[in-house]
């Protein structure tokens, strides 16, 4: 498989990187857990750090660590040195309950750390804690005191759910009043890992998506733009409406419309499991390009024909799946999320059905009237 | 007494990436500041290494691009003292 006409980069400026399988919480919409990123074992620390030296020989600028829960790795601080002494930055994308003032303040130290992502999923422990367990709120609130104190940028994430949804008002007065943050961006519990078997009880169903949509559109008004999305209620909302004023304008096309061009992720950007494989995407798991120590990073990045057709996948028209026939919207989307493609329907070469505007109408949803 | 300075090297803490074309970019890993380098700064930079002159790489430009203008030699002069004040380079100063 040849590369594809689009720019990719020589080598990949970002790697997400689970470092662990372990976490101390079974939150129930986790997507790590019941999925093909949840990985047999742990990478032993001597393997992460060799493969840090040949991050450094690929120029890789970011590293983001997730697993799991990154904290649960005990030498945390040793795997973040290795970070700093091969010229990387890196983010850690955390549930915030294991964040000691110590902890906060190595990160600090390193001088290196872009943020630490911490979710909060309600203004009280009693939502917060519904689907992620008892005491995790308070837990995740000190974490995050302790990353602001030695002056961390936090960058909280709330996922929005049934248990949730009703409360995004008072979500965005406890982060941006009281707490105080800059900002804080929003997703939906998507159907990966643990939320497959609990869809009914935490996934929104098209009236709750209506209702986030039309709150977060207008929280996000009322706050100067201090809460965003790449996925989600909010983030639908945006592209949804631009797809809309399209159709209503008669224009021919939106960038990127009428092919899967919804994942650019795979240009620049790459991941590892905790047990080592080589995946396009910790969300693509199960697309394995090699074991880190057995291939060179540069050859999989450059030669894999899983991962050039992976690129590819934007040259795809959607004219071609019967899914799209027939719809309005085709010249202006782009297919959306592969990997929700692939969870939902167990084929990344498809739109995402979870993503399509037309079948969200079909059902009854609506748009915020506010954006369009 | 005067000082010359002569040649001019990497921070070696400083990432190059060679990302779409000859085109490249620096990157300072302690600010996350990053330095955009067109073909002809990027092939300065890789010559940046201590032991090669703002001459020999105007001479070289020379011969690998094609309407390299008489300044150039200038121009890199620029390009270096912009590089040295951000810390992406150092200065070997010899003292004659």
């Amino acid at each position: 498989m040849t590369p594809p006409k689009s720019q990719v980069m020589r080598s990949p400026r970002t790697v997400d990187l689970a470092v662990t399988n372990r976490c101390n919480l079974r939150c129930t919409y986790c997507s790590h857990f019941s999925s093909a990123s949840e990985a047999e074992r742990d990478l032993p620390i001597d393997e992460w750090l060799h493969f840090f030296e040949e991050l450094n020989r690929c120029a890789v600028m970011n590293v983001t660590l997730q697993g799991g829960e990154p904290f649960c790795r005990p030498d945390l601080p040793e795997l973040i040195d290795g970070i700093v002494e091969n010229r990387m930055r890196f983010s850690i994308l955390s549930n915030g309950t294991l964040i000691t003032d110590d902890a906060a303040a190595h990160l600090a130290g390193t001088g290196r750390c872009t943020s630490v992502q911490v979710s909060i999923d309600g203004p009280t422990p009693r939502v917060h804690d519904s689907f992620r367990g008892t005491g995790t709120f308070d837990q995740a609130v000190n974490g995050i005191g302790h990353l602001r104190d030695h002056e961390i940028p936090v960058a909280v994430r709330v996922t929005i759910h049934r248990q949730n949804v009703d409360h995004l008002d008072e979500i965005a007065r406890f982060l941006l009043e009281d707490l105080g943050l800059p900002s804080f961006s929003t997703n939906a519990a998507s159907h990966f890992g643990l939320c497959r078997e609990h869809t009914e009880a935490v996934q929104l169903t098209v009236a709750d998506r209506t209702q986030a949509m039309e709150t977060l559109v207008r929280l996000k008004q009322e706050y100067g733009n201090r809460i965003s999305a790449t996925a989600g209620p909010l983030a639908e909302a945006e592209r949804w409406a631009e797809m809309e004023r399209a159709r209503l304008e008669g224009m021919d096309r939106l960038p990127g419309g009428g092919s899967l061009t919804g994942c650019g992720c795979t240009t620049s950007k790459i991941a590892v499991r905790a047990d080592g494989v080589i995946v396009p995407c910790i969300l693509i798991s199960h697309i394995e390009l090699g074991q880190i120590g057995r291939t060179a990073l540069q050859d999989i990045w450059t030669y894999h024909p899983d991962l050039n057709k992976l690129r590819r996948r934007q040259e795809i028209p959607l004219e071609q799946f019967a899914f799209c026939r027939g719809c309005d919207y085709i010249k202006f989307c782009t297919g959306n999320c592969p990997a929700l493609a692939y969870t939902t329907l167990g084929d990344v070469y498809h739109p995402s059905p979870d993503a399509c505007l037309r079948r969200f109408i079909a059902a009854g949803g609506r748009l915020p009237e506010v954006i369009l | 007494m005067s000082k010359t300075i002569k040649y001019h090297v990497r921070n070696p803490d400083i990432v190059f990436r060679e990302e779409f074309d000859d085109w490249a970019i620096l990157f300072d890993p302690d600010t996350g500041n990053v330095f955009g380098l067109n073909p002809t700064g990027a092939l300065a930079w890789k010559m940046l290494d201590g032991t090669t002159s703002v001459k020999e790489i105007a001479e070289a430009m020379m011969r690998l691009f094609s309407n390299v203008p008489e300044e150039a030699p200038a121009e890199i002069m620029q390009f270096i003292d912009e590089l040295v004040e951000r810390g992406y380079v150092g200065q070997d100063v010899t003292t004659p």
